[in-house]
């Protein structure tokens, strides 16, 4: 890639000033509070906090399926006002259509492709990348948990997404596939050069994929720190980098002293 | 009083027990017609309590049966109501469904439209047999009628309650790939209900079966409903109405055997099992 020196640091994705407030009967519920956040293109950011802290709903604002009380996202200068195809999101949930094969949910987002050589190729590139290609045909009930995410990865990878939002998205796999899942995540991010923003609650999770990890409080949820993980791939989880930047961030989530 | 009917019951009671150790085949086949076998004994030890002329005697329903089935009759009202049935019962699928994605779909037109189809949905289609009679006249277009009556609430509902059970994540993941308009119908709104559209459509052509032999009682000059009021008016043949009874029975078991096929295929098999 030939990029400008100045457009690297240019900014892909900005969140200005965004607070949501929720109505619970008649009283305002505040979820975020006042969030300021630059990602830059080909990033790898991780947003951190503990359950309900609001940041699945940034995440919704920030893909366009929410709308902020307050403040405003911008992707290349350009305001979110709702989902768009070039920004995929991944959910915790199965995405997925359950009525549909493996090969017809990877080529949702490529439906409307002219030349049907170049969909099969494309497809079948991405079913390969994450490793199902021999499934094409079966249907999301005969696939595990794991399989079912890598459905997911690559329908969104297909469209060839800037940038690819993922909630949890391995939170429901058990803790060996979380793993090969995010060393496949790791591998897929550096040979597409996504820009990706990752909410989880796993700090472990965080430590190992992120190269900046926003620290979000407790509801209403505020920017607590951003942590830089400056660590070569693949991470040595025993390091004493590792343990330092751990320990920063059971202190920020407040959890320092408990084990 | 027959004695067999105590022989019969104490051998099932019987065979019922010693089967335990047989093989699942088996034991699905042998217990039901054992409790078969002591439902035909009560139904004999009823006849001798009340009286043949109260309640047809098993034996001479079985020769009913075998009479109806020789003659033509059976045939042509069969035919006669499952023409009824089917025509009804698609002409409500083909409007009810398509109806129901829109109206489950959009909020605007579930506003609109839902109370109207709320209180229309328990009025008895029995009860528009008049005004059936007095449009269509004495024939098949009152059936289809009153089958499309019959079919098209239960079917039009179940699609409206799939449609709104689609989960936020499947339109969400629609919404982000941007499908919208005709295609999302197509692609998710459609098939996202599919599952819970079959189950209507199962219960709906149960109840277009029940209710097309209460329409030939009342206003039709064939069908099954009236071969058993033929039988009931020319010289009281109550064997003949049982016998007609268990035909409508079986043709109905028949009817949700093939509709149940439709659950088999894999665009819908996920909707069927528990995740």
């Amino acid at each position: 890639m030939t990029q400008h020196e100045s457009k690297i640091t240019d900014p892909k994705v900005v969140v200005e000033g965004v607070s949501k407030h929720f109505m619970r009967r008649d009283e305002e519920l505040p979820v975020l509070e006042d969030i300021d956040l630059a990602v830059k293109p080909g990033e790898f950011v991780c947003i951190l906090g503990p359950s309900g802290c609001g940041k699945s709903t940034l995440l919704n604002i920030v893909a366009g399926f929410e709308k902020p009380s307050a403040g405003r996202v911008t992707i290349e200068g350009e305001e979110v006002t709702g989902p768009d195809p070039r920004r995929v999101f991944v959910f915790q949930e199965y995405g997925i259509f359950p009525w549909a094969s493996v090969w017809d949910n990877v080529a949702l987002g490529l439906r409307n492709m002219t030349d049907k050589r170049k969909q099969q190729e494309t497809v079948e590139h991405y079913i390969n990348l994450v490793g199902l290609g021999g499934f094409e045909s079966s249907y999301p009930r005969e696939l595990s948990g794991g399989m079912k995410q890598r459905v997911e990865v690559a329908r969104a990878l297909a469209v060839s997404p800037d940038v690819i939002y993922m909630d949890e998205p391995f939170g429901a796999l058990d803790s060996l596939t979380r793993l090969t899942m995010r060393a496949e995540l790791i591998r897929i991010w550096q040979a597409e050069e996504k820009t990706i923003l990752f909410v989880t609650h796993d700090v472990d999770e965080s430590i190992q994929l992120a190269e900046r990890i926003v620290v979000i409080s407790d509801r209403p949820g505020r920017i607590a720190e951003v942590v830089d993980v400056d660590l070569p791939h693949p991470r040595d989880l025993g390091s004493p980098e590792y343990g330092q930047i751990k320990n920063r961030l059971y202190e920020l989530l407040g959890v320092s002293n408990v084990v | 009083m027959s004695t067999w009917p105590f022989v019969v019951m104490v051998a099932a009671v019987f065979i019922q027990r010693t089967s335990k150790g047989w093989s699942e085949v088996a034991q699905k086949v042998v217990m039901p017609l054992g409790v078969a076998a002591i439902g035909v004994s009560l139904w004999q030890l009823g006849c001798d309590w009340a009286g043949a002329e109260i309640i047809p005697t098993p034996w001479r329903t079985a020769l009913a049966m075998r009479e109806i089935t020789a003659s033509d009759r059976l045939l042509g009202d069969s035919l006669a109501s499952l023409y009824r049935v089917t025509w009804g019962f698609l002409l409500a699928a083909a409007t009810a469904i398509p109806l129901g994605l829109v109206v489950g779909w959009s909020t605007r037109s579930f506003w609109a439209m839902n109370p109207i189809i709320q209180g229309l949905r328990p009025i008895s289609p029995i009860a528009w047999i008049p005004f059936a009679i007095l449009w269509f006249g004495i024939g098949d277009g009152a059936g289809i009628f009153l089958i499309f009556l019959s079919s098209f609430f239960p079917i039009c509902v179940g699609t409206m309650a799939g449609v709104r059970n689609i989960s936020l994540v499947h339109q969400r993941s629609a919404a982000n790939f941007g499908v919208s308009g005709f295609e999302l119908m197509r692609r998710v709104v459609l098939p996202g209900a599919m599952p819970q559209i079959i189950t209507s459509l199962r219960i709906a052509l149960g109840v277009a079966w029940l209710v097309i032999v209460a329409a030939e009682m009342c206003g039709m000059d064939s069908g099954l409903g009236y071969l058993i009021n033929d039988a009931r008016f020319m010289g009281n043949r109550y064997d003949l109405v049982a016998a007609t009874m268990m035909v409508i029975g079986l043709i109905g078991i028949v009817l949700d055997l093939l509709i149940r096929r439709l659950e088999n295929f894999d665009e819908v098999k996920w909707g069927y099992v528990k995740q």
